[in-house]
């Protein structure tokens, strides 16, 4: 018996919904980030700035307090100080590293010939970017406290003990340094997906970046976004300062904002109508 | 058989910048076929699977799959689509089926099918080994696994055999014949080798500077070999022959007694043979050459390069 042949039917298959879509984008992006680069650099990210404050304190906290003064607000504050620095240059690989996977793989071509419409795709692997660098930073702030408590244990005589760990700051300064990233995602994400190799993205990061440091005291430095988490620290202070009022967003994080929606919008627009391969 | 094209397209366009690509391009690929989509490198078989897919617009034209507009209905048709572009989109850090798992879950099929089309591929054994390992042709087995996970009505493969060796060339050659006979799909595959797929393919397209010159079934294709068939006459000599017979006006020397005459019937090639003898020409030998597939391939392609 000749098997029936499958033919042209009025009849279309069901579509899944929307979010059905993103899910599954979400798990197969999931399954891909298995030992790559991106995944360990989010995990070992946070060590290094945790770490080089803590061998300063270990070996020079006593030269640096002061008598009866915060050794917890000292050392916090100078281990963000060294993560704000740090964190646009992060986000800036995190993001290449992340949209390389599909790069290198030619993967572009497979994902968008899959029954899973763009914005899924564009919208899952923007979650996963996301999703790693609120990981990366909330993963320094636990390695923060870690190495804070294991000074206090082993150097009894920086008198950290003493003090409450500043738990506020460090929670109000996660979350708007997290808002202070965004900009950086979304302009990185996009010029990720659009130059296939990983130089050239990485290096206008690094000339954002750098751009950003040396222009910190401009007036419009906060249209920078990789301007963004140093700004967010300086406008953070550890301890209360009299008459200031510390905004819930800053302006310049609201700019962070504007860059990550534009960003996105922009490049889902593309990608909606320009061809793909 | 349902004989309404499975894959249609109505005068396509492409073009890459200024360059155009397509021109008015009608394929018409019918349900239940393995349509071999001939072309030389450069002809514009890769940018039509794209078209089909999805991946470019269309200048102009339609592309219907199963009857229904891909522009419209993108998303819905490929769920009954699997698809294998030039060089498989692979993920070398993951393991082979690691890789499979990744395009199952973005189809949201039973976690079944990952064993099972990668034992169809005969990558069972190497599944858990990282893919920056296998060969060019387990990676382009890998590819077809990735294809054929949706178990698709309509499979495109664009030159699948590439970096396979002759066994398995032979073993796709099976499992196309398999898919088609035992399960009814429709598989559409480029090559620009006909020698390739001719032992397996039921109706072909042959694509030259965007335009396909010539469509039809594979016995079709046979009968344009006939209408190019040659006799060879083997005489003492070949201009002299040429010059007594008028029958011989149209031949070809081919060598001092070799002459070259296009193939009508048997019965000219008897009424010939009469006469070269009743004229006293000595014939040695007389038989008919036909152009094999390839011949007539790169004819049209040739042909259609010149004008």
């Amino acid at each position: 018996m000749s098997p029936a042949i499958a033919s042209s039917s009025p009849a279309l298959p069901a579509v899944p919904g929307p979010f059905v879509q993103l899910g599954r984008s979400l798990t197969a992006d999931v399954l891909k980030l298995r030992r790559t680069p991106a995944l360990w650099l989010t995990l070992a990210s946070g060590v290094l700035p945790v770490l080089l404050n803590f061998c300063i304190f270990y070996f020079k906290g006593h030269l640096m307090l002061k008598p009866g003064a915060d050794g917890w607000v000292k050392y916090a504050s100078m281990s963000w100080q060294t993560a704000a620095v740090l964190l646009p240059l992060f986000v800036v690989l995190l993001t290449s590293l992340v949209v390389g996977v599909e790069n290198k793989a030619e993967g572009w071509k497979h994902l968008f010939a899959l029954p899973v419409g763009r914005l899924p795709v564009w919208l899952s692997k923007l979650l996963i970017i996301l999703g790693l660098n609120a990981l990366a930073q909330v993963l320094f702030v636990a390695l923060l406290l870690a190495g804070g408590y294991l000074l206090q244990a082993l150097r009894p005589e920086l008198r950290l003990q003493q003090f409450a760990p500043p738990f506020h700051v460090l929670g109000v300064l996660l979350g708007r340094t997290y808002l202070a990233t965004l900009g950086i995602v979304g302009v990185q994400y996009v010029l990720s997906k659009w130059q296939s190799g990983f130089v050239l993205p990485v290096a206008a990061g690094m000339a954002g970046w750098v751009a950003g440091l040396t222009l910190m005291r401009w007036e419009h430095v906060g249209w920078i976004p990789y301007a963004g988490p140093f700004l967010t620290l300086t406008t953070t202070p550890f301890k209360a300062v009299p008459g200031l009022v510390v905004p819930a967003v800053a302006p310049h994080e609201w700019y962070q904002l504007l860059w990550f929606g534009a960003a996105v919008v922009l490049g889902y627009v593309f990608l909606r109508w320009r061809n793909l391969a | 058989m349902n004989t309404a094209p499975l894959v249609e397209t109505t005068d396509l366009s492409f073009r890459f910048g200024e360059r155009p690509v397509l021109h008015g391009l009608g394929l018409a690929v019918p349900a239940g076929s393995i349509y071999g989509f001939l072309g030389p490198n450069g002809a514009g078989k890769s940018t039509t699977l794209r078209l089909l897919l999805g991946l470019l617009r269309p200048g102009s034209g339609t592309v219907r799959l199963f009857g229904h507009e891909l522009a419209r209905h993108r998303v819905a048709l490929l769920s009954r689509v699997g698809a294998l572009i030039e060089n498989p989109s692979l993920y070398d850090h993951l393991t082979g089926h690691e890789n499979v798992e990744a395009t199952r879950r973005l189809r949201g099929l039973a976690p079944a099918r990952t064993a099972a089309v990668l034992a169809q591929v005969g990558l069972s054994a190497a599944a858990h080994r990282p893919v920056k390992g296998y060969s060019l042709g387990m990676k382009q087995r890998l590819g077809l696994a990735l294809a054929l996970l949706p178990d698709p009505d309509l499979l495109i493969l664009d030159e699948p055999t590439n970096g396979l060796d002759p066994a398995g060339i032979s073993d796709l050659r099976l499992l196309l014949r398999q898919l088609r006979e035992e399960h009814g799909k429709t598989i559409l595959l480029s090559s620009h080798l006909i020698g390739e797929v001719e032992k397996v393919v039921t109706h072909v397209g042959v694509i030259q500077q965007g335009q396909l010159v010539f469509q039809g079934s594979l016995a079709e294709m046979q009968a344009r070999q006939h209408t190019r068939a040659q006799l060879v006459l083997e005489t003492a000599c070949a201009a002299t022959c040429r010059r007594l017979l008028p029958e011989l006006h149209e031949a070809t020397v081919a060598a001092p007694g070799t002459l070259r005459v296009p193939f009508h019937s048997r019965e000219h090639t008897a009424a010939l043979a009469s006469a070269l003898v009743a004229a006293g020409q000595p014939v040695f030998g007389l038989h008919c050459e036909q152009p094999t597939l390839e011949d007539t391939f790169l004819h049209l392609t040739e042909t259609t390069a010149a004008q």
